[in-house]
């Protein structure tokens, strides 16, 4: 059987999560089966010793796209797996694979499941474990093959980036088919970190929707003050406009790995945790003792922030001697 | 141009979760039902290029309680509301609703169909790329910013670590919304009254147009994994220990 690990990156860089899509393939393969890594840009030559434990790379390129449209990435890989056949295709749930799983599951008409865990092989099925209502449930699903899984970064430890010779490397042409979408990149807005890079930081002060006003926000950047932390915050803070983008962490923000990370009423939903779950002491306060925060915390309060801040601050204020 | 709005009532996840006896859903009995979050921002999109354009709006609400949001999306700007009936306990299936929403699409000549990016029910797949693959229409989820340009549209897309990537996208098309070019509008109570009035439409389902899918065996809560150790409830005595905890660890005040 074949298995198709969907891969992602730009400027001759593969992702992370392209490594734990191949992971994530390769557990799934049995003696005989081949774990083929898809990627689609203009430069995997550069990127081909990152592709990992994969047995193949399928490169679709376009030599001027930095970025292919998710839609042209589903038709070409659909195309390559009407051509070679394939028994199951793991997506990583990034901004690309939220287009990709369900163009191909409905171009394919496979079944396909979201948000996947765990995965185990069962004969000619899958036992699929998954999150729902944002990770506060799990479900336990059974997958008829061939399908699609869009599976959450993190589910799987990255495989080793070890080269691939260039006899296993397939090199697709689709200029073509970039230049005949219907969906064409304008331009690419890249960060500017000059002004914070949360990815550096020591120390991180992150508030969520919990702080509940732009004017709190001063409140807990007084504390980071005293910590010698940056400010940071989860979605709803950015979205609001209380904090820039670039002090958002999570899944569309910044991926960050601090000595510390203390999160201020932050529920710890799944996209947050991909941006903040390998800190090395996650300090979390939420009143909720059942905020899924408290699962990857290595302290938890469930007091009120607003007290805490007050009373941490306090402490921390430097003595006049 | 004619846009269509997908609106789904989901149950509000942010209380206790408890499943039912069959342990195949979850009980809906005392959960309240809310719209999507990145609905919203879907119909607040949509009535921004309205204005721009002067697009016609029709929104699709199906879920519980769907009355209540098609009047306040009318009370926003829509042009016409629709229903579209639901089983009680249903799980809302991007997969299942995708066939509804093409069906609607067409029969009512869309140029573009815009939705939340994903739902906390969608375990089976998001509505956009549904749609967009079925009727072979470009379709881009993670949406940020929409605006009109010419015939077509430029939609900004958040690629994560800060990255986001602007298209020209040629219409008719599919987009999926993770936040609003500018944040929900409120409305007024009174606005909201005038809207009580409009009429709502019911809409049919149709039967899922895929052969194979995937089913449910059984749902859990997640076990907590108790990792944190936990400081208590008192903030004052939480503080003096968090100090303790920064101090031992080399990292206390700056
Ligand atoms: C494609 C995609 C990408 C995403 N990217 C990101 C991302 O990059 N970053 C991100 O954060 N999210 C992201 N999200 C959103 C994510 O799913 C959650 O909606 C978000 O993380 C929730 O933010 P929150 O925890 O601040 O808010 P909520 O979930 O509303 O939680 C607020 C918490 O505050 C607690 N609280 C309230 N008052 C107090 C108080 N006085 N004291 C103590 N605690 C209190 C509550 O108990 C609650 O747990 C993304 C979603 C999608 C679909």
């Amino acid at each position: 059987m074949k298995i198709y690990a969907c891969t992602e990156g730009r400027s001759g860089q593969v992702d992370a999560v392209s490594l734990e899509m191949i992971a994530a393939a390769r557990s799934l393969a049995r003696d005989g089966d081949d774990v083929i890594a898809f990627f689609a840009g203009s430069a995997a030559a550069d990127a081909a010793g990152k592709f990992g434990t994969a047995d193949r790379l399928v490169a679709a390129i376009a030599p001027e796209a930095d970025i292919v449209v998710a839609g042209t990435y589903a038709r070409q890989l659909c195309d390559v797996i009407a051509a070679e056949g394939a028994g199951i295709v793991v997506v990583p749930y990034s901004a690309n694979g939220l287009d990709v799983a369900s163009s191909v599951a409905a171009r394919l008409d496979w079944p396909l499941v979201s948000y996947v865990e765990k995965i185990a092989r069962d004969g000619q099925s899958l036992s699929v474990v998954a999150q729902l209502y944002g990770g506060k449930v799990l479900a336990d699903c059974s997958v008829p093959l061939p399908a699609v899984l869009m599976v959450n970064p993190g589910a799987f430890a990255e495989a080793t980036a070890t080269p691939l010779s260039p006899d296993r490397i397939d090199t697709i042409d689709i200029a073509e088919l970039v230049a005949a979408s219907r969906v064409r990149p304008i331009s690419i807005d890249l960060p500017d970190f000059s002004d914070v890079d949360l990815k550096a930081a020591e120390r991180i002060v992150c508030v969520g929707r919990g702080i509940g006003d732009e004017a709190s926000i001063d409140l807990a950047r007084d504390l980071a003050a005293l910590l010698g932390a940056e400010i940071a915050g989860s979605r709803p803070v950015v979205d609001n406009g209380w904090l820039p983008k670039l002090r958002q962490v999570g899944k569309s923000g910044q991926k960050v790995k601090p000595k510390l990370y203390m999160a201020l009423g932050v529920s710890g939903a799944p996209e947050h945790l991909e941006g903040m779950g390998q800190s090395d002491m996650i300090i979390a306060v939420n009143t909720d003792p059942k905020a899924p925060i408290f699962n990857v915390a290595h302290y938890g309060a469930t007091c009120d922030l607003f007290e805490l801040m007050s009373s941490l601050s306090e402490r921390l204020q430097p003595s006049d001697t | 141009m004619n846009i269509l709005v997908i609106l789904r009532m989901v149950p509000d996840a942010a209380g206790e979760l408890l499943l039912t006896g069959d342990g195949l859903g979850i009980d809906r009995e005392w959960l309240d039902f809310q719209l999507n979050d990145f609905d919203d921002h879907a119909l607040e999109d949509a009535i921004l290029l309205k204005e721009a354009t002067g697009a016609k709006v029709t929104v699709i609400a199906i879920g519980e309680g769907t009355n209540r949001i098609l009047q306040m999306a009318a009370a926003r700007g829509a042009d016409e509301v629709i229903a579209l009936p639901c089983e009680e306990d249903e799980l809302l299936s991007s997969r299942d609703l995708a066939a509804t929403v093409v069906d609607l699409a067409r029969a009512r000549s869309a140029d573009l169909v815009v939705c939340g990016v994903q739902s906390s029910e969608d375990l089976f797949g998001q509505l956009a790329p549904y749609v967009g693959a079925m009727l072979d229409w470009p379709h881009i989820s993670g949406t940020n910013r929409i605006e009109a340009s010419g015939g077509g549209l430029h939609v900004t897309q958040e690629r994560g670590a800060g990255v986001s990537v602007t298209y020209e996208v040629v219409l008719p098309a599919v987009l999926g919304v993770q936040t609003a070019t500018k944040a929900p509008r409120y409305v007024s109570g009174s606005k909201l009254r005038e809207a009580s009035k409009t009429p709502i439409g019911r809409g049919e389902r149709q039967a899922s147009s895929f052969t194979l899918s995937a089913s449910i065996e059984g749902l859990r809560i997640p076990e907590e994994t108790g990792s944190a150790q936990q400081l208590g409830e008192d903030a004052e005595n939480v503080a003096e220990r968090i100090v303790a905890i920064l101090e031992s660890n080399g990292i206390g005040r700056r």
